[in-house]
């Protein structure tokens, strides 16, 4: 141990100053001097001696001088190494829109913002209530492996040009689900829940036409009604509040001033002739072979209506316009509704746009175009033959198959077929797909399912300095980049780390930061996509 | 103030080969982590006079936040903090992994506040002295408009462990064949007088400078093979275009078969762009 007693045999080894240098301190200039031109060769002469020693002289002196700063100027801190941090003693400065965090009830610096801060002249740190310089700074805040001397460059030459920079985190990066429904402002505010608005469903304010008619079915009724609707099959155009003829009318009726005189539907709920079962009693009709349905299970066949018979008025046609439609057969409709009489139809129509459709001569053209080679479905002997779409698939299978038939057996049966067959249509693009046995491969692709190594980490998140006036440290919102820190000593980041990187860092670039004494250079790795020439 | 830090630096150099029997201090070299620094100017302008020039790596204390101009520490080459310490110019100070932290005496502790007091008195006096009003009124009422220093190099306040050195033999660098070359490279060239730089950003090993690299542009662009592998046709090419775009000189260096008792001698070829025209 040193013996505290000898007194020091040379002038100052530290490099304190005394009173008085700190007096004049204060009238120090701030500017840097520009530095001159350089030589090619040095000749020896005079000149250039000179030129150098003004140089050197000049260059010492920047060098040479130490932070002088007002005490009361200085954030006071201290440091702690069991956290890793630094503790705040007074309260923080401008600096604390950008760095720092809160732990304990107390504003704290990791040791890297703490050891800029204290290059710039800003703050203070004590230990064991003595100050610390920037050496000890130094060799004590950047002994770990996340925070070494070589990340510290890079923090703080980022810093210096004027970047927010804060230590990444890789569970705060929003996930790609999250990113998909634009979550990540909310995700960090913590705290803040978002309440599903509630609103009872709205009543059903259309007045039904007459029986069959296309649904307008609500989906608030549905919902409200989810819990009896049963899953039969029926064609989709019924209402579903006909279907479910529950006796519990109070899941029907949300607002007592829905009075729609008009609606069917209603009366249909308090009719007496629906039984507790939800019989469905009045859909039924003669020549349906499932004449009795009350009491019959749900998931029954779908009974069977013959639609040659039930006419649906064509109310959209040009042609016909008849001025009233007959009243329907009275067993279409629910209960004892009876004949509800003939319908004017002329109010329905003026709802309805009934213009002609006028086409510019060019469109009328290309409507015949169109048409010229357009074989109606309907008309196809095959296909009316069909009688549900089970067996019309299985006549479009049957079609394809036989146009495969006649594919030469050496070219298709064997263990190699070609990769596309000629009489198949398909579209330049997908043909060049098709054919193409080298296939492009995306960063992010089989990036989740491959492990990181430890030698190379995402160290920190970089925001841009004309972000700084708004800059939120609860709410940094998406940074312009995430940086790694390595050097030319080292590996050259194999494919593996690219995509490990990249998919850790979501769709934030990320910037491989080299530092080499003292120098960085940035290096980005990003997708790139050979343009396809579909020309021909 | 507790200066038992200067005994350690007041080592006297053996070598005084020419200098009469002055002094000299050995230049302190820390290391942070794996990576040698210089932090007291001095230490700075004697590795400069000895040739060694390494790179300025904080931030200035004039203005810190512009990346132009930076200012202590400086960081040293490996071969650089090597070749200091086998000339015995230097060694490596660092601090001592098994000891604690010292406990410290609260008589320290007033011992340094005892120095404010007294540095505010004296800044007091002087701002009386000099009759500016304001100034005079503030610093003679309240302490915190006095002017304190936040030291660059470390003060020796006896808080953190202390420092010791280390023997030149455990200079802590790996022994590979290519930092091996490297060093030979080094030695070479500096013995030739050259000034040598770090040359990552110009894909080489060092930029090698005729004279003081303040006032001269580099020359050459060195890059260090091994003697014995074969360099690809394309990578010489790269590097030869590279060295063309920015106007130097390429060299690739190799040192030679290592003989006992014989200096070993270090190859040197030049590339240069030239046309046919």
């Amino acid at each position: 141990m040193a013996d505290q007693n000898k007194t020091a045999e040379v002038k100052s080894s530290n490099e304190l100053l005394s009173p008085s240098e700190l007096f004049e301190a204060r009238t120090r200039s701030h500017k840097i001097p520009v530095r001159g031109q350089k030589d090619f060769l040095p000749s020896g002469s005079d000149q250039q001696r000179e030129r150098l020693q003004q140089s050197l002289q000049e260059h010492w002196k920047l060098v040479s001088e130490e932070r002088v700063e007002r005490l009361g100027n200085l954030v006071k801190a201290v440091w702690i190494p069991s956290d890793q941090r630094v503790e705040l003693l007074s309260p923080a400065g401008k600096f604390w829109q950008t760095m720092g965090f809160s732990a304990h009830g107390k504003q704290c610096l990791h040791p890297e913002e703490a050891l800029y801060l204290m290059e710039c002249g800003n703050l203070q740190v004590f230990y064991k209530d003595l100050p610390l310089s920037i050496q000890e700074g130094y060799e004590t805040f950047l002994c770990s492996k996340t925070m070494s001397i070589h990340h510290y460059k890079v923090f703080g030459h980022l810093k210096r040009l004027g970047y927010v920079v804060t230590r990444f985190d890789p569970s705060r990066v929003p996930s790609q689900y999250e990113r998909q429904l634009n979550l990540a402002q909310s995700r960090e505010r913590p705290g803040r829940r978002l309440k599903r608005k509630r609103s009872l469903s709205p009543p059903s304010g259309h007045t039904e036409t007459q029986e069959g008619a296309t649904a307008m079915g609500t989906e608030e009724e549905r919902d409200g009604n989810r819990e009896e609707e049963d899953m039969n099959p029926m064609p989709e155009d019924t209402n579903p509040k006909l279907k479910d003829t529950n006796p519990k009318p109070e899941n029907i009726h949300p607002k007592p001033e829905d009075t729609n005189p008009d609606d069917t539907q209603m009366a249909a709920q308090d009719d007496p002739s629906t039984t507790a079962e939800g019989c469905r009693s009045w859909w039924s009709k003669g020549g349906s072979p499932h004449p009795d349905l009350p009491g019959q299970s749900q998931n029954t066949g779908s009974p069977r209506w013959d639609f040659t018979s039930i006419s649906f008025p064509d109310l959209g046609s040009r042609h016909q316009h008849p001025r009233s439609l007959a009243s329907p057969d009275p067993c279409l409709l629910p209960g004892a509704v009876g004949s509800v009489g003939p319908c004017d139809v002329v109010p329905w129509l003026n709802r309805l746009n009934l213009r002609e459709v006028r086409m510019s001569r060019r469109e009328q053209e290309r409507e015949r175009d169109r048409d010229r080679y357009h074989r109606d479905v309907n008309l196809d002997r095959e296909v009316q033959r069909c009688r549900n779409w089970t067996e019309y698939r299985d006549l479009l299978e049957r079609r394809s198959r036989r146009r495969h038939r006649d594919r030469p057996a050496h070219l298709w049966e064997g263990e190699v077929t070609p990769l596309h067959d000629p009489s198949q249509v398909c579209l330049t693009g997908e043909l060049m797909d098709k054919i193409s046995v080298v296939k492009s491969t995306q960063l992010f692709e089989g990036a989740s399912s491959l492990k990181c190594s430890n030698e190379w980490r995402i160290s920190f998140n970089i925001y841009q300095p004309d972000t700084v006036a708004e800059f939120k440290k609860s709410t940094p919102g998406k940074p312009y980049s995430r940086m790694c820190v390595c050097s030319f000593s080292g590996p050259v980041p194999d494919l593996q780390t690219l995509k490990v990187l990249a998919f850790q860092s979501g769709d934030v670039p990320v910037t491989y930061a080299v530092e080499d004494h003292g120098d960085i250079s940035f290096y980005c790795f990003k997708n790139f996509q050979i343009p396809k020439d579909e020309s021909f | 103030m507790d200066l038992s830090e200067a005994n350690i630096t007041k080592q006297v150099s053996k070598d005084d080969a020419g200098e009469g029997s002055m002094a000299r201090e050995l230049i302190k070299i820390n290391f942070c982590g794996s990576t040698p620094l210089l932090w007291r100017t001095e230490d700075l302008k004697a590795a400069r006079e000895l040739g060694f020039v390494g790179t300025l790596v904080g931030s200035l204390a004039r203005q810190p936040r512009q990346n132009t101009r930076l200012g202590r520490p400086l960081e040293l080459l490996l071969e650089e903090g090597r070749l200091m310490a086998d000339m015995e110019r230097a060694a490596v100070s660092g601090l001592d992994s098994k000891s604690e932290d010292p406990e410290v005496s609260p008589a320290v502790v007033e011992q340094y506040y005892a120095g404010l007091e007294n540095s505010f008195q004296e800044q007091s006096a002087l701002a009386l002295e000099d009759r500016k009003m304001t100034l005079t009124r503030v610093l003679t009422e309240k302490q915190k408009a006095m002017s304190v220093q936040l030291c660059t190099a470390r003060a020796g306040l006896a808080h953190c462990p202390q420092e010791r050195q280390f023997l030149t033999a455990d200079w802590p660098m790996p022994q590979d064949e290519r930092c091996k070359c490297r060093f030979q490279v080094f030695k070479d060239l500096r013995r030739r007088g050259f000034y040598l730089t770090s040359a990552g950003k110009f894909g080489g090993d060092y930029l090698v400078y005729p004279g003081d690299p303040l006032r001269f542009h580099a020359h050459f662009i060195a890059v260090c093979v091994s003697m014995d592998e074969s360099m690809p046709l394309c990578d010489v090419l790269a590097i030869a275009r590279l060295g063309s775009n920015v106007k130097k000189t390429v060299l690739l260096c190799s040192s030679g078969e290592s003989q006992d008792d014989e200096r070993e001698e270090v190859v040197y070829t030049s590339l240069q762009w030239s046309g046919m025209a």
